[in-house]
């Protein structure tokens, strides 16, 4: 029984980590551009394909398929700044999310044009390996999963506290006006900020795809519940984000198993909208800042 | 001038399956089924934008009343037995309840949040919709839902039918006092507020209206069709409505018919696999919003009428 609890907790923590490293570029981008990116699932997805295609296509190691889906992430973060979000940044927010709402539809489709409906399997070593601790037993990837979250966040936190590309976002999240007027270039911070936040998703989809499989409509719902951490967490605020995301994953873990399986991917949004009912603001909220 | 237009267009649409009959006799079966389409999509838009386009709240919920109204008509007709009208004004009422206990918590969000909650309800919505086997068959569908008239000329004019009552109600709610209220509460919230107009009244009463209406039409869609399923409830249904809304004109009457008219003519125009006219509407949205600030920009600003 306690082994069965421990298990589905460490299902939890992977699956936090997971919506986490989507949820804190989310909150990266809202934070910083003010903007709601409903493609940030599409990021995902295609860094998974880009993984697929280095490991299974290729035949790179793990580790370097990682490192091209990460770099192809990145290169596609500046494309979409260059394309669509450079037109609508300084638009209304009625048009940033029809816009990005937009560009996930055709992320979608056009991966189920090239890729096929038939989901992709990347079984990995450390994902066909147990590890059983007298009863317990667990799958080395997600162990892995969780290492590798840690040491993302860590440098995702020294890159945003000490590096001038991170004090320039910082300070646009905090005024984008005052930092266009000292001379700050607000279209580049932004396209740092999403080349970074593409990054993440690639990392995080290099990470899990081994525990789960590919395929091309698995964007929509992780938006969704990236949002949910996002709105409960505090609006933009990243660490608030991160947090959200393990409470969300852990009790969609638990509850899958011991409430009901089929409403698992209900109780993002039961959370959301009770923590929102309860304050608005988000869990962490305040009001500026990433 | 504007009348006898109008007259026109009214007649055209009337006499719409005697034209293709004499126009194309050969294809008048699939010719009415689009126009049936065309119909029910055009109403339901109107139902969407009363929400998005005159109070400008950025709703992603409208799936969420649509399936209820069709599967409580769908289940109202096969499992209680009731007769067409009734079911339908079961799920034009119960729609209506569903869109006032949503709009309760979801209108203290704001902006982003709002659109987030709202399409947060939507899915949530749809799992329910998927996993509640026992009342909605979930992914089985309903079928054999019956058909209140069997022809397919008949079953054009009850669509234009529901179209006409949804089109008087959305004139009478835009126009006149209410509807220069729900625009001031559109236009500027704090102005409306000072004068006296409370904006999460006029939000509600669109909200629930809205909702309402998309429940009927879905009573219609599911009665038409025969057959409900959960998938006809997802996402890809509000980016078709946002795409006939912003395609024609948000908060417009006119705007949204045209926009109705190209939807649904522009896929039997292009015959494309479902998948590829997905990518083409998103393209299309994409290019819209970005394009052509006059649709949005009217939604944030407000014009002059």
């Amino acid at each position: 029984m306690l082994a069965d609890v421990l298990e589905q907790l460490v299902h939890g923590l992977t699956l936090g980590s997971m919506y986490a490293m989507v949820a804190a570029g989310l909150a990266l981008m809202l934070g910083v551009a003010r903007l709601i990116n409903f493609a940030h699932g599409e990021f995902f997805m295609l860094g998974a394909y880009a993984f697929w295609y280095g490991y299974r296509e290729l035949g790179l190691p793990y580790p370097l398929a990682g490192v091209l889906a990460v770099a192809l992430m990145v290169v596609w973060g500046v494309v979409y700044q260059r394309t669509v979000i450079r037109a609508i940044l300084p638009r209304s927010w009625h048009v940033q999310l029809i816009a990005t709402l937009a560009t996930s539809i055709v992320l979608t489709n056009l991966a189920i044009i090239v890729f096929g409906t038939q989901p992709k399997e990347v079984p990995t070593a450390l994902s066909s390996t147990i590890l059983d601790v007298g009863g317990f037993r667990l799958v080395w990837q997600r162990l892995l999963v969780l290492a590798g979250a840690l040491a993302i966040f860590w440098g995702l936190h020294r890159f945003v506290s000490r590096t001038r590309a991170g004090r320039a976002m910082r300070a646009m999240s905090q005024n984008r006006e005052a930092c266009a007027v000292v001379g700050v270039d607000v279209q580049h911070v932004a396209m740092i900020t999403f080349a970074l936040s593409a990054a993440l998703a690639a990392a995080a989809a290099t990470l899990v795809s081994p525990l789960f499989n590919i395929f091309p409509d698995m964007g929509t719902g992780l938006t969704l519940k990236a949002f949910a951490a996002v709105v409960t967490g505090g609006f933009g605020y990243v660490n608030g984000a991160i947090a959200a995301s393990f409470l969300i994953g852990i009790t969609e873990a638990l509850a899958g198993s011991y409430l009901s399986y089929a409403y698992k991917d209900a109780f993002a949004f039961i959370i959301m909208i009770g923590v929102l009912l309860w304050r608005p603001q988000g869990l962490f909220g305040r009001r500026l800042g990433i | 001038m504007r009348v006898l237009v109008r007259v026109a267009v009214a007649g055209v649409a009337v006499a719409a399956p005697w034209i293709v009959a004499a126009i194309a006799p050969g294809q008048q079966r699939y010719i009415v089924h689009v126009l049936i389409f065309t119909a029910l999509f055009a109403a339901l838009a109107l139902s969407y934008d009363l929400i998005v386009g005159h109070v400008g709240a950025l709703s992603l919920a409208h799936p969420a009343f649509f399936g209820v109204g069709a599967y409580t008509a769908a289940i109202a007709s096969t499992r209680g037995g009731w007769p067409f009208l009734a079911d339908v004004a079961g799920a034009v009422a119960l729609a209506g309840l569903v869109a006032a206990l949503a709009g309760i918590p979801l209108f203290r969000l704001t902006e982003h949040a709002f659109a987030v909650g709202t399409l947060g309800f939507a899915l949530v919505a749809w799992i329910v919709a998927t996993n509640w086997v026992d009342v909605t068959r979930g992914p089985l569908c309903i079928t054999g839902i019956p058909k209140p008239v069997t022809t397919l000329p008949a079953w054009y004019w009850l669509a234009l039918t529901a179209l006409g009552l949804v089109l008087l109600l959305y004139r009478g709610m835009t126009t006149f006092r209410l509807g220069r209220a729900m625009h001031a509460v559109r236009d500027n919230e704090p102005l409306a507020a000072a004068a006296g107009i409370d904006p999460l009244r006029y939000r509600m009463l669109a909200f629930v209206v809205g909702g309402a209406l998309a429940g009927g039409v879905g009573a219609l869609y599911a009665h038409y069709l025969s057959v409900f399923c959960p998938e006809e409830m997802t996402v890809a249904l509000t980016v078709n409505m946002l795409v006939i809304v912003f395609l024609g004109g948000v908060g417009t009457l006119r705007g949204v018919l045209v926009g109705a008219v190209l939807f649904t003519a522009l896929p039997e125009i292009l015959r494309l696999a479902p998948t590829w006219r997905l990518v083409i509407y998103g393209l299309l949205l994409l290019v819209i919003v970005i394009r052509s600030p006059e649709g949005l920009s009217g939604l944030v600003r407000g014009r002059a009428r």
